[in-house]
C-alpha cells in the first residue's frame, strides 16, 4: 500500500511557492505535474523527498506520516533534472548505490543491478563512468538507480527534458512500459504538455501556489477550469480574445475588445452565459477549431454551425505534418491549424469557419471557466 | 515532531478554488501562514551540526588569535615587564606606553625606514610584478615557455625566509661576495660596496625582499589576466584597437581591483615584515635597519618591556586591521566578478 | 604606432623580463655552485664563478653534525602535524560554510576566519609565548609550533576547502540521501572522493608554509626543538660562516617546497593567488 497523500502543504522562502496544496496519488498511478518553469514543481518533489521541509502541511505514504522524516528514511526515490550521477563511480556503482546503502550482500546487488540494466538496455555500459556516456544513457542510469531502490514513491523531475526529440520519444515509450513504475505511486514533473498528456494517468496543472486543475488528459484539455490551464496546454496555444457580452434581439453575442469582430454565442453555452449579459469575458478558441476556407471553396464541414468570418493572411508556417496560419479578422489575430499541403500568401483573403460550439469562456477577472460550475 | 504542524492547523481554510489568486509579485496576496512562518531546521542534519562543525575551528582561532589580542590590549595599558609579569603585579598606566613609543626616536626612525621600505620595497614589487605578469601573458606566445618562465620567476617565493636571508647575506658579502665581484668584473664599480653599513643595510634588506616577493603580485596579476574574458579582446581586435589601446582601455581597467589587492597584500605584509631583518642585519648597525614590527619583538621578547611591546603591537594591529578590511572588500568584489562566493 | 616601433617596444619589454629572469636565477646558481665548493674555495678573496674542484661530499658532511638532521626531522614533524590539524579543522568548517552558510554563521564569519591569515604575528606571539610556558609541554616543543601555525594555515585550509565543497554539486549529496545514506555516509561516499584532489593540494600548501616558517620558530623554540629554518642562519665555525655547508644544507631543505610548488603550479596560478597565498 503506497498511496501518496499530500495535505495542506506550504512552502515559501522570499515569497510563497507552494500554498496549501492538496493531492492524492493512488498506488500504481502515474501522476504528471505540468507547469511553466520556476512555478514550484521541483520544490514540490523536493518536499515529498524530504530535501526541503514544509512550512506547514503533511505528507503521508501508505498511511505512514513522512513529514518529519529525513530523506534517507523515507523510501522515496527521485531522479534529478541534472541526473546527479556520481561522477567518480561507474554506471554499475551508480545503480548499485541504494542497495549498498542497505548493505545487501554482493551477489544480490550484482544480480539486481544487472537485471535492471538489462531492462533499461544499458548493460553494456556498466563499467563506464557518467562522463563517458550520452545524455539518454545518463537518464537511464539515473532511472536505474531509482528502480533498484524499490521505493514506495517514485519522483521524476523533468527526466527527459534535456534530451533531443528522438530519444525523448523513445524514453517516453519506455515510461509507458516500465511495470515497476506502475506498482507504486509515481509523481512525474515536466514543463512539456505533450509529455504530460501522453504519460499521465492523471495530470495536475500547476500555477502560482498550487494545482489549478487535476484530471485526466481529456478533461484537462477539453474542459480547462482555468484560462491558465487552457493557455498552457496545446501547441500552437489557444487564441485568447478579451471580449464583451451583449444581447442582441434575444440572442447572445460577444464583441472583441478594441476590435470589430463580433460572434454569436453558440447554443450549448447560451444558458451558462445568459446571466452575464453585458459583462466582460475572455474567449478561448483552439486553433484546431478554426478552419480556413479559400475563396471558391465549398464548406463541406458545417456541423456544429460554424460562424464564418472574412480574414487576411498575416503569417503562414508550413510545418510538414500541418501548417499554422495567423489571420487577421476585424482587428483580431487568430491562429488556425491547416492541412499540410496548403500554401498561403501574405495578404491573401480567406474565410475562417469558427466552431463556436467548442469555444471556451473564462471570467475576465478570475480566469475561471464560466461553463464549469 | 517538535515543531511539526498538525494538518488541522489549516482546517477551515477555503477550498483552493475559492481562494484569492496568489501573486508572487504582490505581497498583499500572500497567505496568512506565510506571514507567520518561522525558520525551521532542515530534515537532513540537526540544527546543532553546522554550529558544531564551525564551532571547533572558531574556538581554536579564539584561543590563538582573539585571546592574544585581548592580552595585548590589556598589557598595552599597564606597566608590565618580565618581573612584574611573573609576580603578577602590574599597574594601570593608561596610555603611557603609547606615549613612550610615539615619542621615542627609535620609533620615529623605524617609521622612516618603513616609509622607505613601502615605497621601494612593496610598491616597486607590485609595479614590477604587474609589468612582468603582463609581459609574460601578452608577449610570450608559447605556452610551454610561459609556464617555464612563470615557475622560474615564482621560485624565490617558495623559499623559506631564512634561506633567502642567508643566501643574500652571502651574495652581498662585501669582501668576496658574488654581487660585488660581478659588478667589479662588469666595470660598474671600482671598489667593494659595503652593503651592511649603516647607510645601506636597510636597502640591502629591500633588495633581498624584492627578489623574494615580486613573485606574489606577479602571480596575482597574472592569474587575474588569465581570467579576463577572451570575448572582450576578440571584440577589441574586430574594432581594430591596437595593443596599447587594448592595454589602456581594457586590460588595466579590468585588472584595477586585482592590482589593488596586490598592493594591499604587500602593504599588509610590510607592516608585519620582520624575518629578513632578523636574519640579515638584526636591525643594525646602530638600529639603522629597524622596522616597527622588529622593535616590537625586540622590546617584548629580548628586552622584556612587555607593555611597550604591546603598544607597538597594537599600533601595528590597528594599521593591519584597516588593511585587512580593505583587502576583504576588494576580495569580495573580485570573487563576485569571477563567480565565486 | 608604426610596426617597427612596436617591434622595438616589444623587444625592450622582453629584454626586461629576461633581465629579471637572470636576477631571479643567479642566486640559485650561486647557491648550487657554492654547495659544491670546498671550504677553502668559498673563502677566497676573489670568488670563483665555477667550482675549481667539485666537492659533493659537502652534502654528506653537513650531516656529520647530527643536530642538522634532527632539525629536518623537527621541521617535518611540525609541518606534518600542523598540516593534518589544519586540514581536519579546515574541512569541518569549510564544509559547514559551503553547505549550511546561514546556520554556520554566514559570509561574515567565513571572512573573519580568512582575515586571521593576515593577522600580524607580533600581536600573537608574545601572549602565546607566556601561555605555552604555562602548559605541560612548554614553549620549546613541537606542539607549541603545531598549534601556533594554525593561525595562518587553518584559515587558508578553511577557505579553500569551502571553495572546493561549493564546486561539488549539492545534488550529488541529495541523491545519496535518497539512496538511503545518512549525511555522514553520504559525505564519505560522494563528497570526500570528489574534493580529494583539492584537499591534497591544500595539504601541500599548508605543509610548505609550515615547513618554511621562521619567525614563530625563532622566538618560541631553539633548545629541545630546532627547526631547520632557525638552524640555517647559525652555520658558523668560530667567526667564519661555513658557506658551502650552509648552501648545501639549504639546498636540501628547500627541495620539498620547490618540488611541491612545481607539482602545484597550475593550481596556484588559477585560484589561489587571490591574496590568500601569503601568510
Amino acid at each position: 500500500m503506497s498511496r501518496l497523500e499530500i495535505e495542506g502543504l506550504c512552502k515559501g522562502w522570499d515569497f510563497p511557492v507552494i500554498d496549501r496544496l492538496d493531492l492524492t496519488v493512488e498506488e500504481g498511478e502515474f501522476f504528471v505535474i505540468v507547469g511553466p518553469s520556476g512555478i514550484g514543481k521541483t520544490t514540490l518533489l523536493r518536499l515529498v523527498a524530504g530535501l526541503e521541509r514544509p512550512d506547514a502541511g503533511r505528507i503521508k505514504v501508505g498511511g505512514r506520516d513522512l513529514t518529519d522524516l529525513p530523506p534517507y528514511r523515507r523510501k522515496v526515490a527521485m531522479t534529478f533534472e541534472s541526473y546527479a550521477l556520481y561522477p567518480h563511480l561507474t554506471v554499475f556503482e551508480n545503480i548499485a548505490s541504494p542497495l549498498r546503502a542497505r548493505r545487501l550482500p554482493k551477489s544480490r546487488i550484482t544480480e539486481t543491478v544487472v537485471s535492471v540494466a538489462q531492462l533499461l538496455r544499458i548493460e553494456q555500459l556498466l563499467s563506464r563512468r557518467p562522463g563517458e556516456i550520452s545524455g539518454g544513457q545518463k537518464q537511464r542510469t539515473a532511472l536505474g538507480r531509482t528502480l533498484v531502490a524499490q521505493p514506495d514513491v517514485f519522483l521524476l523531475d523533468e527526466p527527459i527534458s534535456h534530451l533531443d526529440a528522438k530519444i525523448r520519444h523513445e524514453l517516453r515509450l519506455q515510461f509507458h512500459t516500465l511495470e515497476e513504475l506502475r506498482k507504486v505511486a509515481t509523481l512525474y514533473v515536466t514543463h512539456d504538455y505533450a509529455e504530460a498528456l501522453s504519460l499521465g494517468d492523471r495530470i495536475g496543472v500547476m500555477g502560482a501556489g498550487g494545482l489549478l486543475q487535476v484530471g485526466t488528459a481529456r478533461e484537462i484539455f477539453q474542459q480547462p477550469q482555468h484560462l491558465f490551464v487552457a493557455q498552457h496546454l496545446g501547441q500552437p496555444s489557444i487564441n485568447v480574445v478579451p471580449a464583451a457580452l451583449s444581447s442582441v434581439d434575444g440572442a447572445l453575442q460577444f464583441a472583441a475588445e478594441g476590435a470589430e469582430l463580433k460572434l454569436p454565442v453558440a447554443e450549448p453555452h447560451g444558458q451558462a452565459l445568459a446571466g452575464r449579459s453585458s459583462e466582460r469575458i475572455t474567449v478561448g478558441i483552439r486553433p484546431q477549431h478554426v478552419k480556413v476556407i479559400r475563396d471558391g471553396e465549398v464548406t463541406t464541414d458545417t456541423t456544429g454551425g460554424a460562424a464564418v468570418v472574412d480574414a487576411t493572411v498575416a503569417i503562414y508556417e508550413a510545418l510538414g505534418a500541418n501548417g499554422i496560419l495567423v489571420a487577421e479578422t476585424g482587428g483580431v489575430r487568430l491562429t488556425a491549424l491547416t492541412a499540410p499541403d496548403a500554401v498561403f500568401q501574405h495578404g491573401e483573403a480567406v474565410r475562417l469557419a469558427l466552431r463556436n460550439d467548442a469555444f471556451l469562456y473564462f471570467d475576465a477577472a478570475s480566469g475561471r471557466n464560466v461553463m464549469v460550475a | 515532531m517538535v515543531d511539526g504542524t498538525a494538518p488541522g492547523d489549516l482546517a477551515g481554510e477555503p477550498a483552493a478554488a475559492e481562494r484569492p489568486r496568489l501573486d508572487r509579485a504582490d505581497p498583499a496576496t500572500y497567505p496568512e501562514w506565510f506571514r507567520n512562518k518561522k525558520p525551521r531546521a532542515n530534515l537532513i542534519v540537526a540544527r546543532w551540526v553546522p554550529i558544531a562543525l564551525v564551532g571547533l575551528p572558531v574556538l581554536v582561532l579564539f584561543c590563538i588569535v582573539v585571546y592574544p589580542t585581548v592580552w595585548m590590549f590589556y598589557h598595552a595599558l599597564h606597566d608590565t615587564n618580565m618581573m612584574r609579569l611573573f609576580q603578577g603585579n602590574w599597574n594601570f598606566i593608561g596610555l603611557e606606553n603609547f606615549a613612550t613609543v610615539l615619542e621615542s626616536a627609535r620609533f620615529g626612525d623605524s617609521i622612516v625606514h618603513l616609509g622607505i621600505y613601502l615605497t621601494f620595497g612593496a610598491c616597486l614589487q607590485v609595479i614590477l610584478g604587474s609589468i612582468l605578469a603582463l609581459i609574460l601573458y601578452e608577449l610570450v606566445k608559447s605556452n610551454f615557455l610561459r609556464v617555464v618562465f612563470l615557475v622560474a620567476m615564482v621560485l624565490p617565493m617558495m623559499l623559506p625566509p631564512s634561506i633567502v636571508g642567508v643566501l643574500w647575506k652571502f651574495l652581498l658579502t662585501p669582501s668576496n661576495g658574488a654581487i660585488n665581484q660581478a659588478l667589479l668584473n662588469l666595470g660598474l664599480i671600482d671598489q667593494h660596496i659595503e652593503w651592511f653599513n649603516a647607510g645601506l643595510s636597510l636597502w640591502t634588506i629591500i633588495i633581498a625582499d624584492v627578489w623574494n616577493w615580486t613573485a606574489l603580485p606577479l602571480l596575482i596579476v597574472y592569474s587575474g589576466r588569465v581570467s579576463l574574458p577572451p570575448a572582450v579582446y576578440e571584440a577589441a581586435r574586430v574594432d581594430g584597437a591596437g595593443a596599447w589601446t587594448t592595454l589602456r582601455r581594457i586590460t588595466l581597467p579590468m585588472l584595477k581591483e586585482v592590482i589593488a589587492i596586490a598592493f594591499i597584500v604587500r602593504f599588509m605584509d610590510a607592516f608585519k615584515f620582520v624575518d629578513l631583518v632578523f636574519i640579515m642585519t638584526s636591525g643594525g648597525p646602530a638600529q639603522s635597519s629597524e622596522l616597527p614590527a622588529y622593535i616590537a619583538f625586540q622590546r617584548g621578547i629580548r628586552e622584556f618591556a612587555i607593555g611597550e611591546a604591546a603598544a607597538y603591537a597594537i599600533l601595528i594591529f590597528a594599521v593591519s586591521a584597516v588593511l585587512i578590511i580593505l583587502f576583504l572588500k576588494y576580495l569580495k568584489k573580485v570573487l563576485k566578478a569571477q563567480g565565486f562566493a | 604606432m608604426s610596426k617597427a616601433n612596436y617591434r622595438l617596444v616589444k623587444f625592450l619589454f622582453l629584454a626586461l623580463m629576461g633581465l629579471w629572469l637572470l636576477i631571479t636565477l643567479f642566486p640559485f646558481y650561486w647557491q648550487i655552485i657554492t654547495a659544491f665548493k670546498s671550504a677553502a674555495e668559498t673563502n677566497r678573496t676573489i670568488p670563483t664563478f665555477w667550482p675549481e674542484v667539485w666537492h659533493p661530499q659537502n652534502f654528506v658532511s653537513v650531516f656529520a653534525e647530527a643536530s642538522n638532521f634532527d632539525a629536518l626531522v623537527d621541521s617535518f614533524i611540525i609541518a606534518t602535524g600542523n598540516t593534518l590539524a589544519s586540514l581536519l579543522l579546515g574541512t569541518l568548517a569549510g564544509y559547514a560554510f559551503a553547505r549550511f552558510p546561514r546556520q554556520a554563521g554566514g559570509e561574515n564569519l567565513a571572512f573573519w576566519v580568512l582575515s586571521n591569515r593576515m593577522f600580524p604575528p607580533v600581536a600573537v606571539v608574545l601572549p602565546m609565548f607566556f601561555l605555552f610556558d604555562a602548559t605541560p609541554w612548554g614553549t620549546d616543543s613541537h606542539l607549541s609550533l603545531i598549534i601556533l601555525y594554525l593561525v595562518f594555515n587553518m584559515p587558508l585550509a578553511t577557505w579553500l576547502m569551502m571553495v572546493f565543497f561549493r564546486d561539488t554539486p549539492r545534488e550529488l549529496e541529495e541523491a545519496a540521501y535518497l539512496d538511503g545514506y545518512t549525511p555522514l555516509r553520504a559525505f564519505f561516499k560522494v563528497t570526500l572522493p570528489l574534493v580529494l584532489p583539492g584537499m591534497i593540494s591544500v595539504a601541500m600548501l599548508c605543509w610548505i608554509f609550515a615547513w618554511n616558517e621562521y619567525l614563530f620558530a625563532n622566538l618560541l623554540v631553539g633548545t629541545d626543538v630546532r627547526t631547520f629554518t632557525i638552524v640555517i642562519p647559525t652555520f658558523t665555525h668560530g667567526s667564519q660562516t661555513l658557506w658551502n655547508l650552509q648552501m648545501a644544507f639549504s639546498l636540501i631543505a628547500m627541495l620539498p617546497p620547490v618540488i611541491l610548488f612545481i607539482l602545484l603550479r597550475r593550481y596556484m596560478v588559477r585560484g589561489l593567488s587571490l591574496g590568500v597565498v601569503k601568510g
